[in-house]
């Protein structure tokens, strides 16, 4: 479990940081000079319409897209472009994709263990117990030795979030994490997540659940057309968006 | 989204940075002058043993030469369209009879099919060349061959058929018989057809084994383009030219029919 | 000729052409299962002249007719100074293409674990090996045991090619061909070679179906 005592000393280096961002997808300009930072303990949600290029922000932090300019640090660490340098750094920022991506070949518990082994070499009897000790805490313990496709989708989310927490990551990335989800297990992915937030997880949360945003972030960062159009507190951010753009598109989610 | 438009082909290996680049590139160099030692080494054999000689070659700039390759083309398509349409109705009539619900009629079928699925076209090709004339049986040349190569493809074929029956939904039948439509019309009406759809992909991918197998017509001596190009072989001293060049055009045609099974495959939504 | 003749002649030359087709199929699928790993690893390798390499090699040895590919081994080739037996000659047909076919279950079979699962375990800070050995190779081989087991009958099947040159011992085919040029071995000589193929290529299904049953990925 990550420590609650935020530290003032290394509290000054953001966890994440990006500064000066660029990306191109062929003529398609994604992320136009994109600049934030995410601190220890901080919740910092993405929100915006689809194709604003926030997916793709939070993919760049794991390098699973590449930049085209800027500079992507982790605690103060560049990234690094390739090898066991950046292997390394990937292991300590946690990522919890959209359609869930379980290995499909592998029971639940063997998901979850399977970092904690391979990359962080732990013997199977110790990442077996701490792994069960995390689905029990995302609640799927009972399910251990099935494999995904027998899981609802909730389920399969909360063990995504378990094998992602089994690294001890300094950060975890979430890219819509409910989006590919029934309505009714949208819930239930969410309550876990608000739980890592008040444990003093940092996150980084791309989402459509406004309600979320409003309850857990620390702050929101609101983009469209690959800029970053606004960076609030939600409480400011939702009440009085200071953007024709917010509040455009504030208002087309409320319709619905 | 974005990662399902990517293939896992070109997933496997992420981005490179600048080392794995340089490493890429390394041995981007090291297999093209593999590649290029292989044509080398290849190109260098036919120049010495000869075979460059413009005497083996110059009979392909003979309009004859082409006439009598396509004569023998025009065998093999002929050979292969009727063999496929002999293929497809067996076929079919095994898949009726699998499916039909009939016990005895499902197992002879089953057991036909996985007879003919068990067997080498070239023991059936046999079996019409040396076994069937015995019986007093006189078959043209064009039939030794088309039967042989049909029966060997019609076990598959009707599996074929009968997963795109599967692949219907159930709600179909059901529609159509509560219009009061009777089974054999349902069956013909609503679901063949859907059925037929699903499965024209893979029906062309079974043409390409017809097509291959009817390369075998030598052994009964019909005029497909093996045996005309092995006539050519015995005017002209040109053994191995002829017998490439026939290759590829085989390997021209089967390509264009997988090109056109993928195409179907598209259409049809996969 | 009745069967007790016919078995009491044909016998042990029957029973030698079965060994001969299952060794011929044995080797042969062999081979091309190691062609096969080495052209898909091709294929999906970052470096071009490979990749097309690899897609030349399927492309023609899915789409040449096994005959074919015989002539040129057994007749043309000596014309290149190039000198193989019949025996082998039979085993390279019989095995590169098996192999381009082995190749597209295999690419089929990488394909189905879908992106996600790799950016997955690249995200768990996985190295490239770890990833290939971890997570591609079990599922690709895992959701490839039917298609090869398919291949495998078909790799059968091809070696009847033997039949298309002279070979001592014969292959189940070549014999029937003998026996029916030499004698009237009729339809029971037919049967009998066609029945050793069949129970083979029974035999291999279902072993295949009780290995995928056993591994098979629920998706």
């Amino acid at each position: 479990m990550p420590e609650k005592t935020i530290g003032t000393g290394s509290n000054d280096i953001p966890v994440i940081q990006l500064k000066h961002v660029d990306k191109h997808f062929g003529s398609l300009h994604v992320l136009k000079d994109i600049s934030l930072s995410v601190k220890k303990g901080e919740v910092v949600v993405i929100i915006g319409p689809s194709g604003s290029g926030k997916s793709t922000l939070c993919r760049t932090i794991n390098r699973l897209e590449t930049i085209d300019s800027g500079e992507i640090l982790i605690e103060g660490v560049k990234m690094p472009q390739e090898g066991k340098e950046l292997a390394r750094l990937r292991a300590q920022i946690g990522m919890v994709f959209q359609s869930f991506n379980l290995f499909a070949h592998k029971t639940i518990i063997d998901n979850v263990i399977l970092g904690p082994m391979d990359v962080l070499h732990k013997s199977r009897k110790e990442a077996k117990e701490e792994a069960m000790q995390l689905l029990k805490r995302v609640g799927v313990d009972s399910q251990a030795e099935k494999v995904p496709a027998q899981l609802s989708g909730g389920q399969q989310q909360r063990v995504a979030i378990a094998r992602s927490l089994a690294m001890h990551p300094k950060a975890i990335l979430f890219d819509e994490p409910t989006s590919a989800l029934d309505p009714e297990m949208i819930g239930e992915v969410l309550d876990v997540m608000t739980e890592l937030a008040r444990e003093g997880m940092t996150m980084l949360v791309v989402t459509h659940e406004m309600n979320f945003a409003r309850r857990v972030a620390s702050r929101v960062i609101f983009m469209d057309g690959g800029s970053i159009i606004e960076e609030n507190t939600p409480d400011e951010f939702f009440s009085h968006p200071k953007s024709q753009r917010a509040q455009d598109f504030l208002n087309s989610i409320k319709d619905h | 989204m974005r990662d399902k438009r990517t293939s896992v082909k070109d997933a496997l290996f992420e981005p490179p940075g600048p080392k794995t680049q340089k490493i890429i590139w390394a041995v981007t160099a090291l297999s093209l002058a593999a590649l290029a030692a292989l044509i080398v080494v290849v190109v260098r054999r036919f120049y010495e043993t000869g075979q460059l000689d413009s005497k083996y070659w110059s009979i392909f700039t003979k309009w004859t030469t082409w006439k009598f390759l396509g004569k023998g083309l025009l065998g093999t398509l002929e050979a292969a369209v009727v063999a496929g349409i002999v293929t497809f109705a067996v076929g079919f009539i095994l898949m009726v009879l699998r499916i039909s619900g009939s016990i005895i009629a499902s197992a002879v079928s089953t057991a036909l099919i996985e007879f003919t699925r068990g067997v080498p076209t070239l023991l059936f090709i046999y079996f019409f060349f040396l076994v069937v004339p015995k019986f007093g049986v006189k078959l043209p040349a064009f039939w030794k061959i088309c039967l042989p190569v049909s029966i060997s493809a019609c076990g598959v074929v009707a599996e074929v058929l009968r997963s795109g029956v599967n692949a219907v939904p159930k709600g179909q039948k059901e529609a159509a018989q509560s219009l009061g439509m009777m089974p054999h019309s349902v069956f013909l009406k609503v679901v063949f057809p859907q059925a037929f759809r699903f499965v024209v992909p893979a029906l062309i991918s079974e043409l390409v084994i017809v097509v291959k197998d009817t390369t075998f017509a030598y052994v009964v001596n019909f005029p497909d383009l093996m045996q005309n190009a092995k006539v050519l072989i015995s005017n002209y001293d040109a053994l191995l030219s002829v017998y490439l060049v026939v290759a590829v055009i085989y390997i021209v045609i089967n390509w264009l029919l997988n090109r056109a099974s993928v195409a179907a495959a598209h259409r049809t939504g996969k | 000729m009745g069967i007790k003749e016919l078995l009491s002649q044909y016998g042990d030359q029957y029973i030698s052409a079965l060994f001969t087709t299952w060794k011929l199929t044995f080797f042969a699928f062999a081979i091309a299962f190691v062609i096969g790993v080495i052209v898909t690893v091709m294929r999906i390798s970052p470096v071009k002249p490979l990749r097309i390499f690899a897609e030349f090699y399927v492309q023609i040895f899915r789409n040449i007719p096994g005959a074919s590919l015989l002539m040129v081994l057994v007749y043309a080739l000596p014309y290149l100074d190039v000198l193989l037996s019949y025996f082998t000659c039979v085993l390279i047909a019989a095995s590169l293409i098996p192999a381009a076919f082995c190749s597209e279950y295999l690419m089929a079979g990488i394909n189905t674990i879908g992106t996600g699962q790799i950016e997955a375990a690249r995200s768990l800070g996985l190295t490239f090996m770890q990833i290939i050995r971890r997570v591609v190779i079990p599922q690709a081989l895992r959701s490839s045991v039917l298609p090869l087991t398919n291949l495998l009958v078909a790799t059968m099947l091809t070696t009847a090619l033997a039949s298309q040159v002279p070979m001592n011992p014969r292959d189940l085919t070549g014999l029937v061909a003998h026996i029916n040029t030499h004698a009237v071995g009729g339809v029971t000589a037919f049967l009998i070679s066609a029945l050793m193929y069949c129970a083979t290529a029974v035999v291999i299904g279902q072993i295949g179906n009780r290995i995928d049953r056993k591994v098979r990925i629920l998706r």
